[in-house]
């Protein structure tokens, strides 16, 4: 490394030196000045030596690494400093922006499961974002802080409540069901799920691997993409004393244009009147309104006419939310030494005030991670996370309750359920009384990761590691005895505890070694893990209480015992990996990885445990061959190609499918056991995808301007899915391997300092991705495997449906053709609607094969959900101590079904409406595309068709960061190494023809904007 | 110096590889394979007992009611008609009822799963070796309930796949010949006769007399097509059961609708509910009024009108309907009060219109007054009830040409009940009835007796009745206008003819689509 940088440096110093003699000639001395940041994490590095060549003469860098010196020409600037390779630079007059390499120690190396490697060993396709970019955006999950930044990563806020999560899809689907999701791995650790756990103050790095051979070393679990997550460590120098934090307010981005009240009783009347003017074709219409608008109405309860009379409408939405605020605070303590050894120790508090009345988010917790040298050829060290969060919860469905409540309903806190037309549904619970639900949640977390190196002989390492994930989970619930949930159930309260536990362990060994033979440099690999994970819970509901008091916390005075439910569990699934493999390259220009792994897994049957996963990846540095040297091309400092090939794995699918399970359920006095309804499938195996990757890197001007591309290839066999079954077999569904999938794409990365003076800095970045997926085999001879669902579970949905030849995330429905005008009538009567009628202004369907009848074989794969580009892009511009950071994330060509939308284009008025009805189609505006209003279903629906496939096409504007950096003269004073204070702006704007609350999180309920301000300050 | 460090951790590889084979073993810790379940008797009797269970639950909610819907004794309530059409199309009969009908397949479904698990158990006690008389009696349960289960869904959608794991390789899971499926069901109760024991002391399962009540009945119902109709065979069975003396109405008709009387010397066999969840029945959900249930959730005979009574089948013979005077059962079967705690309920005037029109009343739960929602109404629902026996009976004699005989039968138990006990001279069925005569009266008679008990269909549609009988009484039928022969039988739901790899489109029902 040291011979390879220093070669590099030559020829980039050399190069600068021809450059600056041929634009400036003169013979003067000229005042010098640059700033000097960390190659890895982009951070300034302050208190480094900035010497002249040859002297004694020079400065050091101040607290944000600036540095300022006269000079002669030709002088070439040497920087030291610990922790740092020293590097050297020709002055310029112009500003320098110099990026130290840091030393061989743990800020290049990374921790993948059981063994340490160096970052630039990890061959294939990786993404990757440093501590900089995570500062940039205030969020409290680490999944929040990479949006937008990585290329082939689809990041997607679809839970926006108070401590929600996010989905990430690392270059699209490659599996069905079963682990969509990369696997995170936490200094080492693979976790799974709960990832808010993660504090992003204390993350130094994320790493996305993407490609087999990246993944290959998670080979059993890597087949979806791999996030690696470093933490941070103490650096070498002085102790750091940081503490950063932020406090802001949300509030809900968007709010849908729902009818007032008037206007919904002018669309029931007009539901009502086109409905009894089509059975009475010669009646007086008008005469039938006035009736719905008299006392004793078909049409209308009398409290509806009375908030009617009164020119009233009711916003039952606003009764139920509020302002958020928001406050994340992380003190943190660090010192290393020079031999490595080193002490990382923070703490953080998060609370947050949710959207809804009620709901909060809390988490506190810390991390301390230590290395030590024992022996000089004795390293050990611990990883350590552990957190609180405790949750306040609101009641699941209040939200959608109260945003589709009737607007003619007076506000009642006293009603124990909403009603339309003066009918009370018992499933429309007051969201109001609701608000009473008493629902808490809490979890504790530790992570701990430890090992031990030995090197006992120069390039032969021996290292073991043990690392344990413990999770408790508690959930809480009661529900009050008075409210429409307790009595419907006739339950006089109820109180539910839920307790889980996982711990999973995970111990892994390896030795590895490496060699130089003139140019050839080799390194090899052998590692062994074991890794267990086991699961339990119990849950209590328990019903009738006397009091509501004591809300959920005093089981033992429940009543009703006979209605009490006990329910627990344990699983327990294992995973055995060996693992080999061989690095080496030449002069290193030429590069060659091979790994191999053998995997075995519980979750298959006798047989079928087993899998093994060789990849391939090679690389070639043409930057570094003389031809590109010594030509033109010269000013390429980077210009790498890479190319891998190799299979993952996936086995991610419930424990004990390969058989069919029957479990004890208590009914009418004794003990009967009852199948769980899955066929035990004893052939089930592993799911393999063969993925192949080409890239190139490029880099220019010391890599001032770097471009990545990446080409991929991803055939995915044997995929896992669980099925529905004919219930003839007996059982309901089984998981099968049912086919083969072929996913590809290409991303792009660009990174530019377009302006690197000394007062004024402009970086910009950008990435876009895009790809495309189509199955390409499924088993036996079916073309078509259907989701069936809804609540019979027997109607095939319009998602989730897998057809030879199309996307996994393909919408089958009947195509909307048009809204029928007259002049449709006698083209359309001789077709078989199948029991409807269609009259003009209502939905005709197109009858796709034109055999005059609508059926099960005019349903079609009308599009799919799949962007067709996705990525973000972002700018960062400083001028002297101010900086501007604007982060955007765009979405172009994927679609979604907006189910909201077209439940609010029902067209009776006897639910909610959306504003776009007042344009409905009528005899006098039959240029709408809006159906008429009409009471009864008995023609087709929004829902029915693909009437309400809209584009989720988006660009965001998801921060925009405006900050401060002090002066070291100001901050010496304050006895401070750094201070700096922000202001961000998050989600504040969104462009999207996306007609529900949002085109990635969707219409369950809405995405939250969010004001903050910041300051980080270091001692 | 190198090479012994290798050794190492190649010895620790070693080492630990032995017992990784055995690391990656997990056995369920919380559940039994099916393996463990067939095994033994002890694992195979809490399975059947699982499957009476699942049998039950096909009678509970709105599911147990789809069958009845649709039928000139009963039909859906206004309200439930307006606001969905795919449902109102079981008693509509019209371009809704089609194979994408979720009702229909949500009973198809819930159904198999039940005949194909008594199937497996059937197929594996013959390899069970263990003694003892335990053995036969669930052979005879499990042969019982595949029977009952087929036969019912056969008699709805008639040529079925036939599961028997003997005979997979030769059956698969394609539709069967009537003749097939029907001989199929007689053997198999003929097998529960021979196994299952005159009494039960756990009412769930089924006895001997239960699997004699059906034979005779299948005898009865079966198609003409399957060549098993039998009046013969049939009042053999029938005899058998009367003769045996176990069997008896009950004095007073109310005490079958008692929910503290359960399990009278009248039921042969019923479904066993209670009012806790699971194991309550929802059915007053469905049965009750929304009148009621708007002025109280907890009142007993309040509900969301999922069946109500036809005008036919709660009106007086006077006014063109069925009710004899004096008949107790018409207001032991039938609603017509709604006053509730001294106040009669107006009708919402946005309501379906028939919310106050007679209702339901055989599942009224009392015990649920005023203390639990009427959701958790749970009294036992009949299957085999002895009247129904009695009537059968008197068909099969009047069909065997011993018309008088039936006329009594029908004149000394049921009517004379009906009545009871005391059947006043111009209500007795006179004994010169031409057996034409009686076959239409015996149609009204099973009404009156049986009305909303799940037999009605079956009835109407093995006379040859349901097209010219739903058309002419149930409104909704009679408004719409569309029923036809074709649906004498249900379509095959299309989930079905899509997963079923025996199955193709042109496997459905005659004049339905898969729409």
């Amino acid at each position: 490394m040291g011979k390879f940088s220093f070669k590099i440096e030559r020829v980039i110093c050399a190069l600068i030196i021809v450059l600056l003699f041929s634009i400036d000639a003169r013979a003067q001395n000229f005042t010098t000045s640059g700033q000097v940041k960390g190659r890895d994490d982009g951070l300034p590095a302050p208190g480094i030596s900035v010497i002249i060549k040859g002297s004694t003469n020079g400065v050091s860098t101040d607290g944000n690494g600036k540095f300022s010196l006269n000079v002669s020409p030709g002088a070439v600037l040497i920087f030291k400093g610990v922790g740092y390779q020293t590097q050297e630079a020709s002055a310029r007059p112009q500003s320098m922006t110099i990026l130290l390499v840091p030393t061989e120690n743990d800020l290049t190396e990374v921790t993948v499961v059981g063994v340490t490697m160096k970052k630039r060993d990890l061959t294939g396709s990786v993404s990757s974002v440093n501590e900089k970019v995570l500062r940039e955006r205030p969020v409290t999950n680490i999944n929040q802080a990479i949006q937008g930044r990585l290329p082939g990563v689809l990041i997607q806020n679809n839970d926006p409540r108070p401590g929600g999560g996010t989905t990430i899809k690392v270059r699209g689907n490659n599996s069905i069901q079963f682990g969509g999701n990369p696997i995170y791995v936490v200094d080492g650790l693979v976790i799974e799920g709960g990832f808010n756990a993660i504090n992003p103050d204390d993350v130094a790095s994320v790493d996305v691997l993407k490609d087999a051979s990246a993944t290959a070393l998670y080979g059993s679990r890597g087949a979806n993409g791999v996030v690696l997550i470093t933490t941070k460590r103490g650096r070498s120098g002085e102790g750091r004393i940081e503490y950063s934090g932020w406090a802001g307010v949300q509030s809900f981005t968007k709010d849908i244009p729902y009818l007032n009240a008037q206007q919904i009783v002018d669309l029931r009347t007009d539901a009502f009147a086109n409905r009894y003017m089509d059975e009475n074709p010669t009646a007086n219409r008008q005469a039938y309104i006035n009736s719905l608008l008299a006392d004793g109405s078909p049409a209308f309860g009398a409290d509806e006419l009375k908030t009617y009379r009164e020119g009233n409408t009711y916003n039952w939405l606003d009764q139920i939310r509020q302002r958020g605020i928001q406050q994340n605070h992380t003190m943190s303590f660090s010192k290393g030494s020079d031999d490595g050894s080193s002490v990382y120790v923070s703490f953080n508090y998060t609370d947050q005030k949710g959207l809804l009345k009620t709901s909060n988010y809390k988490r506190f917790g810390g991390q301390v991670n230590l290395d030590q040298k024992i022996k000089p050829w004795l390293k050990l060290g611990s990883n350590t996370t552990f957190n609180r969060t405790e949750e306040r919860y609101i009641d699941g469905g209040v939200f959608n309750i109260a945003a589709n409540a009737n607007p003619l309903l007076e506000i009642d806190d006293n009603i124990n359920y909403l009603s339309w037309r003066g009918i009370q549904s018992t499933d429309l619970y007051n969201p109001i009384r609701s608000l009473n639900i008493d629902g808490q949640g809490n979890q504790n977390r530790l992570l701990t990761t430890n090992y031990i190196t030995a090197t006992p002989i120069p390039g032969l390492n021996i290292r073991t590691g043990f690392s344990v994930d413990i999770r408790n989970q508690n959930y809480y619930n009661y529900i009050p005895r008075y409210l429409g949930q307790s009595l419907r159930n006739s339950t006089n309260g109820s109180a539910t505890h839920k307790k889980e536990n996982w711990l999973n362990w995970q111990w892994d060994s390896s030795v590895s070694y490496e060699k130089s033979y003139g140019k050839h440099n080799l390194s090899g690999l052998v590692s062994f893990g074991l890794s267990h994970n086991s699961y339990d819970y119990n849950q209590i509901d328990a019903r009738g209480f006397a009091t509501d008091d004591f809300s959920f916390k005093y089981l033992g005075g429940a009543f009703l015992k006979e209605q009490f439910q006990l329910q627990s569990d344990f699983t327990t699934n294992s995973l055995v990996s060996y693992v080999s493999r061989f690095n080496y390259n030449y002069d290193n220009k030429f590069f060659a990885t091979l790994t191999g792994r053998y995997d075995g897994s519980s979750r298959f049957g006798n047989g079928n445990k087993w899998g093994l996963f060789p990849s391939l990846a090679l690389g070639w540095n043409i930057a570094k061959e003389d031809f590109i040297k010594e030509s033109s091309l010269a000013m390429l400092n980077t210009l790498k190609l890479r190319a891998g090939y190799g299979i993952a794995g996936n086995q991610n699918i419930p424990n004990f499918a390969y058989r069919s399970l029957y479990r004890p359920v208590f009914t009418s006095g004794s003990v009967t056991y009852v199948s769980d309804g899955r066929l035990g499938n004893e052939r089930l195996r592993w799911e393999k995808q063969k993925q192949f990757n080409f890239g190139i890197d490029l880099g220019v001007l010391e890599d001032r301007f770097t471009l990545s591309a990446d080409y991929f290839v991803i055939n995915n066999s044997n995929l896992l899915m669980q099925r529905t079954l004919s219930t003839t077999t007996g059982f309901t569904n089984t998981i099968d391997n049912v086919g083969s999938l072929r996913n590809q794409g290409i991303e792009f990365n660009l990174n530019a300092q377009i302006i690197s003076k000394t007062d004024l800095q402009w970086n910009f970045s950008a990435n876009v991705s895009t790809y495309k997926n189509k199955i390409t085999k499924l088993y036996g001879n079916v073309d078509a495997i259907y989701n069936y669902g809804g609540y019979t579970g027997v109607e095939i949905q319009r998602e989730g449906n897998l057809f030879l030849g199309e996307s996994l995330n393909s919408i089958y429905t009947y195509k909307f053709d048009k809204i029928a005008q007259e002049s449709d009538m006698a083209r359309i009567a001789g077709i078989d609607y199948g029991g409807r009628t269609i009259r003009p202004g209502d939905i005709i369907p197109v009858d796709i094969n034109g055999d005059n009848k609508i059926d099960d074989a005019d349903r079609i794969v009308v599009g799919n959900m799949d962007p067709k580009l996705y990525g973000g892009f972002a700018s960062d511009i400083t001028y002297k101590n101010l900086s501007l950071n604007t982060v955007f994330n765009y979405n172009i060509g994927g679609k979604r079904i907006n189910y909201l939308y077209e439940g609010l284009l029902g067209g009776t008025g006897e639910y909610a409406g959306h504003i776009d009805e007042l344009d409905r189609w009528t005899p006098t505006n039959t240029s709408s595309n809006i159906p008429r209003a009409y009471r009864g279903t008995g023609r087709y629906g929004a829902g029915e068709t693909d009437y309400a496939v809209q584009s989720t096409s988006f660009l965001r504007l998801s921060a925009i960061t405006l900050s401060y950096t002090f002066n070291q003269a100001f901050t010496k004073k304050a006895k401070m190494s750094n201070l700096r204070v922000y202001f961000t702006a998050s989600n504040v704007f969104t462009a999207t023809g996306y007609k529900g609350y949002d085109p990635e999180g969707g219409d369950n309920y809405p995405t939250a904007k969010m004001f903050v301000t910041g300051v980080n300050i270091g001692f | 110096m190198k090479n012994k460090y290798i050794l190492i951790p190649l010895l620790v590889l070693i080492l630990t590889s032995g017992s990784c084979k055995k690391f990656v073993i997990e056995e369920p810790q919380t559940a039994l394979t099916e393996e463990e379940v067939f095994k033994s008797l002890d694992n195979i009797e809490p399975l059947v007992l699982g499957l009476y269970t699942s049998w039950r639950n096909t009678k509970k909610d709105r599911g147990g009611f789809v069958f009845t819907l649709g039928t000139d004794e009963a039909q859906q309530g206004a309200y439930q008609v307006q606001t969905d059409d795919r449902q109102a199309g079981l008693d509509r009969y019209n371009g809704f009822l089609t194979a994408s009908s979720s009702a229909l397949a949500q009973q198809w479904d819930s159904r198999w799963p039940v005949i194909a698990a008594a199937a497996r158990v059937v197929y594996s006690l013959g390899f069970n070796t263990e003694e003892g008389e335990r053995k036969n009696t669930i052979l005879g349960e499990a042969s019982f309930i595949r029977a009952a289960l087929t036969f019912e869904v056969s008699q709805y959608w008639g040529e079925i796949p036939l599961i028997d794991q003997a005979k997979f390789a030769e059956y698969g899971t394609r539709r069967q010949p009537l003749p097939l499926v029907y001989s199929t069901i007689i053997s198999d109760l003929q097998n529960a006769i021979k196994f299952l024991p005159d009494t039960q002391s756990d009412k769930r399962r089924a006895t001997k007399g239960a699997a004699i009540a059906l034979l005779g009945k299948v005898y009865l119902y079966a198609p003409i097509a399957s060549e098993a109709r039998d009046f013969t065979k049939a009042r053999e069975q029938f005899e058998l059961l009367v003769n045996s003396g176990r069997y008896a109405l009950v004095n007073n008709y109310a005490d079958l609708w008692d929910p503290s009387k359960p399990n009278t010397t009248e039921s042969i066999y019923e479904f066993q509910f209670t009012n806790v969840n699971p194991d309550n029945n929802q059915t007053q959900w469905q049965m009750g009024s929304r009148s009621l249930a708007e002025i109280d959730q907890y009142c007993f005979f309040g509900g969301y009108d999922l069946m109500v009574p036809t005008t036919y089948c709660y009106s007086d013979v006077a006014d063109g309907g069925v009710w004899e005077n004096g008949d107790v059962r018409k207001n032991l079967s039938i609603r017509y009060d709604f006053t509730y705690k001294g106040k009669k309920p107006v009708l919402n005037p946005s309501f379906g219109g028939d919310e106050l029109d007679p209702h339901v009343k055989k599942y009224e739960d009392p015990r649920t007054e005023g203390t639990l929602s009427f959701w958790l109404s749970g009294k036992n629902i009949f299957y085999l009830r002895y009247a129904d026996i009695l009537l059968c009976y008197a068909e099969t004699l009047n069909e065997t040409g011993n018309t008088a005989k039936a006329v009594e039968i029908v004149n000394t138990t049921v009517r004379r009940r009906a009545w009871g006990g005391n059947l006043p001279a111009d209500q007795m069925w006179s004994a010169g009835l031409s057996s034409d005569q009686f076959r239409t009266k015996i149609m009204d008679e099973r009404m009156r007796e049986l009305c909303f008990e799940g037999w009605r269909r079956m009835d109407l549609i093995r006379t040859g009745k349901l097209v010219e009988l739903a058309k002419l009484r149930n409104k909704w039928t009679r408004e719409s206008g569309t029923i036809q022969s074709f649906h004498n039988l249900y379509p095959i739901p299309l989930q079905e003819i899509k997963q079923n790899s025996d199955l193709t489109e042109s496997d459905q029902n005659p004049g339905y689509s898969n729409q």
